[in-house]
């Protein structure tokens, strides 16, 4: 999840190189937070303590951590996180890292304010360890550099939720484009395509595209559209349904406009669209008989054929 | 903001450039992974658009670019040409005029096949044609 | 002229198959090598199929048009076959619906557009 995730960020060099630059993490920066692992090693267990003990704290962070296996479990996670700050790397490989985590919490459920309120604890620790540990002018420096790089991860841990959005608005936007234009196999060779809802000139080009593809994989000889459901046939509407039908002919294969209202056929003639070319029938009933037809078969009536 | 992922710079010279031209174009398309009817779409104007500085600006340059916009990549074709230029520019992107053998859907057709078109044209001094084609959302 | 095009005779119906791009001055030496081909022939039938097509603009679809007006006026049908779908929804985007001409979804069809029965 975490590499598709790099790639929908474009989490390249060249995205790694101009965010280090804004959160000022220095090569500097890397080699000292480098230098303070021995201290990040004596202090990793009263950080990552102090952490759950916040989480652990709040009912809405608690709950995702049933018992005393997955608390154990975490905070061994945790530490290693933890330390990932000391080791003086700030590359993609470390961004993807810090996908993975972040995709982890996301999977859950864990939503970005409490990621950003963990964050304070962290800092809040580390900055009472470090004062304990160094002198104030030293402190402060070395705080300063694990600030950049926290609040390079909180950008990426953020990045991560975004990805995972887009990552669905993207699913749920091909679901409702295959929804929005159903292409059925009625019969042998013969399609239909039934049109429901408004027709924006986007949706108009899908349903073209779509419908000449599955011409061409079905080869059906006749397709049979209708737009008994579509509210208004409006210039725009006939348009594309003279430019689908011109477009599907030229494959070798019929259209049948089917679902044409009194209303619409009014409009059709207002527009002055040519209708002289196109099969038209007012229900779809009448146009699968007449695409059956054309293919030289019929619906035969057994009962009254019998009598 | 769009960012230019890499360019290429050919000459319009004879009716095998537009060829080559139109040829490269749909390998950029292919590498960037736009669907076959976007590709089809920006290979056929690329195609219509170097014709038309063949024909009516007697050879100029066709610049292909791969371009990003962040989220998504695309084509970007560019040509110019030192020809006449067009007189009636209105006319001309209405489609069914010509002067020449092109059919005259050459500007308006390939205008409709993408999803951004400008186009600078001074009467005696040449025209300059722009064209981008993007991935579908 | 055309090179590697070559027309094929079925019958009464002469076969061209593209399979390669077409250049202007190709498109142009074909049309001029099948209407020559019309005219030695008794050929009563046109297919040119395109399948192999990925570009078609407006210049090559109009050699394509005409080259079938043409050849109805030498008494020969055609019917243009395999168009493919990216091809067909350039076209008509374009505002190029090639009215005058007949299509079929593929070869076989298109010879019994045209009334051939191939032999078993």
């Amino acid at each position: 999840m975490h590499t598709r995730y790099m790639r929908i960020l474009k989490f390249d060099e060249l995205e790694l190189a101009s965010r280090r630059a804004f959160f000022c993490v220095s090569d500097a920066d890397l080699q000292r937070l480098a230098g303070l692992r021995p201290f990040a090693e004596r202090h990793t267990k009263e950080v990552v303590d102090a952490f759950y003990e916040l989480l652990l704290g709040h009912p809405e962070t608690a709950k995702f951590f049933p018992d005393e296996l997955a608390v154990k479990h975490v905070k061994k996670l945790q530490s290693e996180y933890f330390l990932q700050l000391f080791e003086g790397r700030c590359d993609l490989q470390y961004v993807e890292n810090r996908l993975r985590v972040g995709a982890a919490h996301e999977r859950i459920g864990l939503s970005p304010q409490w990621y950003l309120g963990a964050y304070r604890r962290y800092l809040e620790v580390l900055r009472g360890c470090l004062f304990a540990d160094y002198g104030p002018a030293e402190a402060v420096a070395h705080l300063e550099s694990i600030t950049r790089l926290v609040f390079f991860d909180m950008s990426v841990a953020i990045d991560t939720y975004i990805a995972a959005n887009v990552d669905t608005i993207g699913r749920h936007q091909l679901a409702i484009r295959e929804l929005s234009t159903p292409v059925i196999r009625v019969h042998e060779r013969i399609l239909l395509m039934p049109l429901v809802g408004t027709i924006d000139s986007m949706r108009a080009n899908q349903i073209m595209d779509t419908l000449l593809l599955r011409v061409v994989e079905e080869q059906a000889r006749h397709v049979i559209v209708d737009i008994a459901g579509v509210p208004v046939v409006d210039t725009k509407v006939a348009d594309s349904l003279i430019k689908t039908t011109a477009a599907v002919r030229m494959l070798g294969t019929q259209v049948i406009v089917t679902g044409i209202s009194a209303p619409i056929a009014r409009t059709l003639v207002q527009l002055g669209v040519d209708v002289s070319t196109m099969h038209t029938r007012a229900r779809l009933q009448e146009g699968i008989e007449l695409a059956l037809e054309m293919s030289g078969k019929t619906i035969v009536d057994r009962a009254r054929v019998g009598s | 903001m769009i960012s230019v992922v890499a360019q290429y710079k050919l000459d319009v010279r004879c009716e095998d450039d537009v060829v080559v031209v139109r040829r490269k174009a749909r390998q950029l398309a292919q590498l960037r992974r736009l669907d076959p009817f976007a590709t089809a779409a920006i290979t056929t104007a690329v195609s219509e658009l170097s014709r038309n500085v063949l024909v009516h600006g007697r050879g100029g340059i066709a610049l292909l670019e791969e371009v990003s916009d962040g989220t998504r990549y695309g084509i970007r074709a560019t040509f110019e040409d030192q020809g006449p230029g067009i007189d009636n520019l209105e006319r001309a992107l209405a489609g069914g005029y010509s002067t020449t053998r092109t059919m005259g859907l050459g500007l308006s057709g390939s205008r409709r096949l993408v999803d951004r078109f400008d186009i600078q044209t001074t009467v005696g001094k040449g025209t300059m044609i722009r064209v981008e084609k993007w991935q579908s959302a | 002229m055309t090179g590697n095009i070559p027309i094929l005779k079925i019958g009464r119906t002469l076969l061209v198959s593209i399979q390669v791009e077409l250049s202007d001055a190709v498109a142009e030496s074909l049309q001029n090598d099948v209407l020559s081909a019309i005219e030695r022939s008794d050929a009563k039938g046109l297919v040119v199929d395109i399948s192999g097509f990925d570009t078609v603009d407006t210049y090559v679809a109009r050699i394509l048009a005409d080259m079938a007006k043409m050849a109805r006026l030498m008494g020969a049908d055609t019917v243009i076959s395999g168009m493919r779908p990216e091809v067909a929804a350039t076209l008509v985007r374009m505002g190029y619906t090639m009215d005058e001409v007949r299509f079929a979804l593929n070869l076989d069809e298109a010879l019994a557009l045209l009334g051939h029965v191939l032999a078993k």
